[in-house]
């Protein structure tokens, strides 16, 4: 490694990037308000993605049992539900067990011990085999002798990940739009020093620098205010997630709150230094032609 | 070293810079380009550093087709010609010492190298002793010295010099123009585009004078008038 060679590009780099600390300072908050969004929304993405294909693949369908149902006819039905190819299993949940199953999920919220009687139905919890066959089973299964009630949550979780498609599409155009702002004021950014180095530019290539080599200090300009920007945002949003999350799982108690973090710091990073590589690569290249 | 055959150039307004020129220099001489402001002087110049293309014709240096010269190649082209201009070009926050190195050092020179050729470069100017001043702390004929040893620092095979005495007063001149006789010495082929007659007469060396883009007249150790040495035109 050549030092001598490494101290004379940071140096180019160093007078690039604080000759106009004004606007560096503007691209570099420009893209921190992009990253932030971008992150935040990528970290909701991803919980609501999670959160709808989990619940997706634990949709059940519920059979709750009427009151005069016995255990003899109870083993009836769920034979009949071992035959039918569509489900994949079935699990007996007697009034009792329903009843502990709900207190703890209510915790202290409900006060069960009010209760003189217990209200629930015994019922089977069904799997069914594919989600686009749910609503069928449970008419089938609805019309069974013993059976009061069925009900599934398929539409409403069907909708839910449809809804989170539609905001991750309406998201991500946002989102783009605000890159390319970002990219425009670094591009913006680059110009002004480019301009104000005009005549080391010429100098250059008049002694025969290459196009590549001229380019390189500004490219370092704008990678260096695009990942500062992103490294403020993952601040902010890191800030953000140590606040906020508790609070939101708190209210939100069924929400799984998750996120793959290192890899959606990494594609911050990587956005941030792709928006400063773009926008340098193209604002210098205007002042390369020969 | 450096062949023109045919040459017009056309600029896009229609402006005729160059008119079918026919240029022959051979390698290590020197060649004094006169004639009135606008005559084409310095297009002849900037198309031998491919800094302009001609309309028509050949421009061939050191066996470089220049005017078919692809983009990328320009580069390595221009690391072999040294370019001086009459306003020196140097970079003012930059001392001489660096402004001599930044020539090897965009274009990629090992810091090695670079020790190695700026003090040489220097010492060939006679400026080692202001190495680490900044431009304005020079006198003009100074700064053109500095502009010159960054144009040698790579050790090109040509020297072009655009009017390299238009801002120096006539001591000065005298000392720059004994430079470029000292550099042409060591083998570097000189052309050097001036209007500076005395200049021109006392070094009698080879001139060209172009007139409305056409070359009106080539001589061997001519002068910047034919036929007359400038005192001769002073006292006429």
């Amino acid at each position: 490694m050549d030092w001598g060679k490494l101290k004379f590009f940071l140096g180019e780099v160093g007078t690039n990037f604080t000759r106009n600390a004004a606007m560096q300072f503007t691209a570099i908050g420009t893209v921190a308000v992009t990253i932030v969004l971008l992150g935040a929304f990528l970290y909701v993405r991803d919980t609501l993605t999670s959160f709808g294909t989990g619940m997706l693949s634990k949709i059940e369908v519920a059979v709750y049992l009427a009151d005069d149902v016995d255990d003899t006819q109870a083993k009836a039905i769920a034979v009949k539900f071992a035959q039918d190819r569509r489900i994949a299993g079935a699990a007996y949940i007697p009034k009792r067990e329903g009843l502990r199953r709900m207190r703890s999920l209510l915790g202290k919220d409900f006060d069960t011990s009010l209760l003189t009687s217990n209200p629930l139905p015994n019922a089977f919890h069904v799997r069914v085999r594919e989600p686009d066959a749910v609503p069928a089973v449970a008419a089938s299964i609805a019309k069974y002798p013993g059976v009061a009630k069925t009900d599934y949550a398929a539409d409403t979780v069907t909708k839910l990940l449809r809804i989170a498609d539609l905001l991750g599409r309406v998201g991500l155009v946002m989102i783009g739009l605000l890159v390319v702002t970002a990219a425009i004021i670094i591009a913006n950014t680059i110009r002004l020093t480019v301009f104000a180095r005009r005549r080391e530019i010429a100098i250059m290539q008049l002694v025969g620098a290459t196009n590549m080599y001229i380019r390189m200090p500004f490219i370092a300009e704008g990678m260096l205010a695009g990942i500062l920007g992103a490294a403020v945002a993952l601040g902010v949003l890191f800030v953000a997630r140590l606040e906020l999350i508790p609070k939101l799982a708190a209210t939100l108690a069924f929400v799984p709150f998750h996120a793959n973090e290192p890899l959606l710091a990494g594609q911050c990073l990587a956005v941030g230094a792709a928006v400063g590589f773009i926008a340098a690569w193209f604002s210098v290249g205007r002042y390369l032609r020969v | 070293m450096i062949s023109l055959r045919g040459v017009t150039l056309t600029y896009p307004n229609g402006v005729r810079a160059l008119d079918d020129v026919d240029l022959e220099v051979a390698k290590g001489s020197f060649v004094f380009l006169v004639g009135h402001s606008g005559t084409g002087k310095s297009s002849l110049l900037k198309l031998l550093y491919r800094e302009m293309r001609p309309t028509a014709g050949e421009v061939t240096v050191d066996n470089i087709r220049v005017d078919k010269l692809r983009r990328s190649r320009v580069p390595a082209l221009r690391r072999n010609i040294g370019v001086v201009f009459q306003d020196f070009k140097l970079l003012t926050h930059k001392t001489v010492w660096e402004n001599v190195a930044f020539a090897l050092q965009v274009t990629g020179a090992n810091t090695k190298d670079v020790k190695r050729q700026v003090p040489r470069s220097l010492d060939l100017v006679g400026l080692s002793h202001k190495s680490r001043m900044l431009p304005s702390e020079l006198s003009g004929g100074e700064q053109q010295r500095a502009a010159i040893a960054r144009a040698l620092v790579n050790n090109p095979k040509i020297l072009l010099c655009d009017e390299p005495t238009g801002n120096l007063d006539p001591s000065n001149t005298t000392e720059i123009m004994e430079l470029l006789q000292r550099i042409n010495l060591k083998g570097t082929t000189v052309l050097v585009a001036t209007h500076n007659a005395a200049a021109v007469d006392r070094m009698r060396r080879r001139v060209v004078r172009l007139e409305d883009g056409r070359i009106l007249h080539d001589d061997e150790r001519g002068y910047y008038f034919r036929g007359l040495g400038q005192t001769q035109v002073l006292s006429g």
